[in-house]
């Protein structure tokens, strides 16, 4: 399946929601330590043997560690940028156009930024200042700040059901669950002895999570039940950065660890490991499940390589 | 595939603070078409409306709320699990150098380094690139230590001949494992610590280099030097087997050694002059005219 080389180390790569062959890519240079970042959007080939063509790319003065596809507007992007600043790019627009709007609040680096799939009008992108926030496109400024956890924010979630709930992982080791309604957070669920990178709600079950962290473990908790997780995951050799849960099959999970592979897993069955890709030669840091195709998944990483490819052949094969 | 995507324009962002419905709506979700979740979720309904119409209503809203240092701190005591978390790793002020009583104390900074005061993801700071920085010793290179990637993983694999060369300075003082770091990770260096660490780098650096030269140097020196010789005997070998090749065949050939004329013209002893040798033995060689000085040339006065 084809790859694409970016000239910057990868940090995070998602499926367009309106358009099967099209897809994201955000990088940071000098494997975001320091220097800029580039955000690409790519287009799949109609043939496998084709190469990926890049429909457009922007710059960023700081590296970019996540980007969002709108839910409502096929070319519209979020971009959470290094600097602390969350970006509105139009993939339609040249870059001297771009960025649309530049949302400057947070004093620290924008790690992960999530766009609401149910209502549509509304993002949530959490940082290094230990907070989440919540932006709609219509308001030039910050909805609402959801500041309880005690580090860095690495990751806030909506739920796929339910528009006004979501959840966040953080680097104090727990995962809040947040109801944009109530003033504090509705569940606080320590999940991890470590701090926990990632997270994701089940699409088929909107009371699942799994939360992905440094332990090298991911686990699935039952947000009625969160004494105890649903299933412990172990298999990757290093800390789980990214943890997705698929679009189509309920139990079915991709992640990605800084120990360079790709793993799929299901935790219903005995065997939970599924697949397991070791295509990158450096940290795997993005992995996306496409929701218009099934099976279909993109990852990315610090080998400055993007690779698209079917659930079960080899990503590297041309 | 897309249910009529706008074309989009200049103005949607416009055109999006005036309608508040929504311009165009992705391809349904797979999981919008299945059935509800497995129980009874603990979550209130969702509310009407826009998302900032609902926030508003709850009388949650602060619009562009920014989140100051002070505020943190505050938050911080609210910490329902009252877990220690890490100091930041831009909290430069609280790196708590005291700990580490002097730079020359390597030991104690050496297993702090790597584990988990850089915690987390993403990366402004060298190790903290890799997740709680299972590397050992930082991310080499820019930040403290001379290798591509510090300790721990790649450790002294990088840079194969060089020995350990990827090692970074926390590496053989990580005591620790990072991926399991039970007990409380120690606190980063201070600014002038990692300055050091960073110039200890740099110098290493050089002196590696100088060391590879100079190695390189010797190594060549030698092999010139042995060459030279192998070519020597060689050319003797040639000689003597030739010799030996020429004598089967019956050829005599002068023998190699040619005895100079001594001093005073004087044959020296040798298995050509047995008469000579005799007389050597038979009485002491008369010391030639003049002085000593004379002997190793024909006396210039005759």
């Amino acid at each position: 399946m084809p790859i694409f080389k970016t000239p910057f180390n990868g940090y995070s790569v998602k499926f367009s929601p309106f358009y099967e062959n099209r897809l994201a890519v955000a990088t940071a240079q000098n494997f975001g330590i320091l220097g800029n970042g580039r955000l690409h959007v790519l287009s799949l080939p109609p043939s496998p043997a084709a190469p990926i063509s890049e429909i457009a790319c922007f710059d960023t003065a700081d590296g970019v560690y996540d980007l969002a596809w709108s839910e409502s507007h096929d070319s519209l992007l979020v971009a959470a940028v290094a600097d602390g600043s969350v970006k509105l790019y139009d993939s339609s627009l040249p870059p001297a156009n771009n960025p649309l709007r530049s949302l400057h609040e947070h004093t620290r680096e924008v790690q992960s930024v999530d766009y609401n799939p149910t209502r549509r009008d509304s993002f949530l992108s959490a940082a290094w200042d230990d907070s989440v926030k919540l932006w709609t496109v219509d308001r030039p400024a910050s909805v609402r700040t959801f500041k309880e956890h005690t580090y860095c924010v690495y990751s806030a979630a909506w739920n796929p059901r339910h528009a006004d709930v979501f959840a966040s992982a953080s680097g104090d080791c727990t995962a809040r669950i947040w109801d944009v309604r109530e003033p504090g957070s509705t569940m606080i669920i320590p999940a991890h002895e470590f701090e926990i990178l990632s997270l994701d709600w089940n699409k088929y079950d909107d009371c699942v999570i799994a939360t992905a962290s440094v332990d090298k473990s991911i686990r699935v908790w039952d947000v009625r039940n969160y004494r105890v997780p649903v299933a412990v995951l172990n298999g990757h050799g290093y800390a789980v950065r990214k943890v997705k849960f698929s679009p189509h099959r309920g139990s079915l999970m991709a992640s990605c660890s800084y120990d360079m592979t790709v793993c799929l897993w299901d935790y219903m069955v005995e065997d939970s490991l599924v697949g397991r890709y070791d295509h990158h030669t450096e940290f795997a840091v993005g992995v996306d499940m496409s929701v218009l195709v099934e099976g279909l998944l993109a990852s990315t990483g610090w080998d400055e390589l993007v690779y698209v490819w079917q659930h079960g052949t080899d990503p590297r094969a041309p | 595939m897309a249910s009529n995507p706008q074309p989009p324009s200049e103005t949607f962002y416009e055109e999006l603070k005036q309608c508040s419905s929504i311009a165009a709506a992705p391809p349904p979700k797979p999981w919008e078409r299945s059935g509800a979740s497995s129980g009874p979720a603990p979550f209130k309904p969702p509310s009407a409306g826009s998302t900032s119409d609902v926030v508003e209503a709850s009388g949650t809203a602060r619009p562009g709320e920014i989140i100051t240092s002070t505020d943190r701190t505050t938050t911080a005591n609210r910490n329902a699990l009252g877990r220690p978390v890490p100091t930041r790793p831009w909290e430069q002020q609280s790196y708590g150098s005291n700990t580490y009583g002097g730079y020359g104390s390597t030991l104690n900074y050496g297993s702090g380094y790597g584990t988990g005061m850089y915690g987390g993801v993403g990366g402004m700071y060298g190790s903290s690139m890799y997740g709680n920085s299972m590397y050992r010793g930082g991310y080499g290179g820019l930040y403290g230590s001379s290798g591509a990637y510090g300790g721990g993983m790649y450790g002294g694999g990088i840079g194969g001949p060089m020995g350990g060369y990827g090692m970074g300075m926390g590496g053989p003082y990580g005591g620790q494992d990072p991926n399991g770091p039970y007990g409380e990770p120690p606190s980063p260096p201070g600014f002038w610590i990692s300055f050091l660490r960073v110039m200890q780098g740099v110098v290493n650096f050089f002196g590696r280099i100088s060391i590879l030269i100079d190695q390189n140097t010797q190594a060549f020196h030698m092999f010139m030097t042995a060459l030279l010789q192998l070519f020597d005997r060689s050319g003797m070998l040639y000689g003597e087997l030739a010799r030996f090749v020429l004598r089967l065949l019956g050829i005599r050939t002068k023998p190699r050694k040619v005895h100079p004329p001594g001093p005073d013209g004087l044959p020296l002893p040798g298995p050509d002059n047995p008469h000579a040798a005799r007389g050597c033995i038979e009485k002491p060689k008369a010391a030639p005219t003049g002085s000593w000085d004379n002997v190793w040339e024909n006396d210039a006065s005759r």
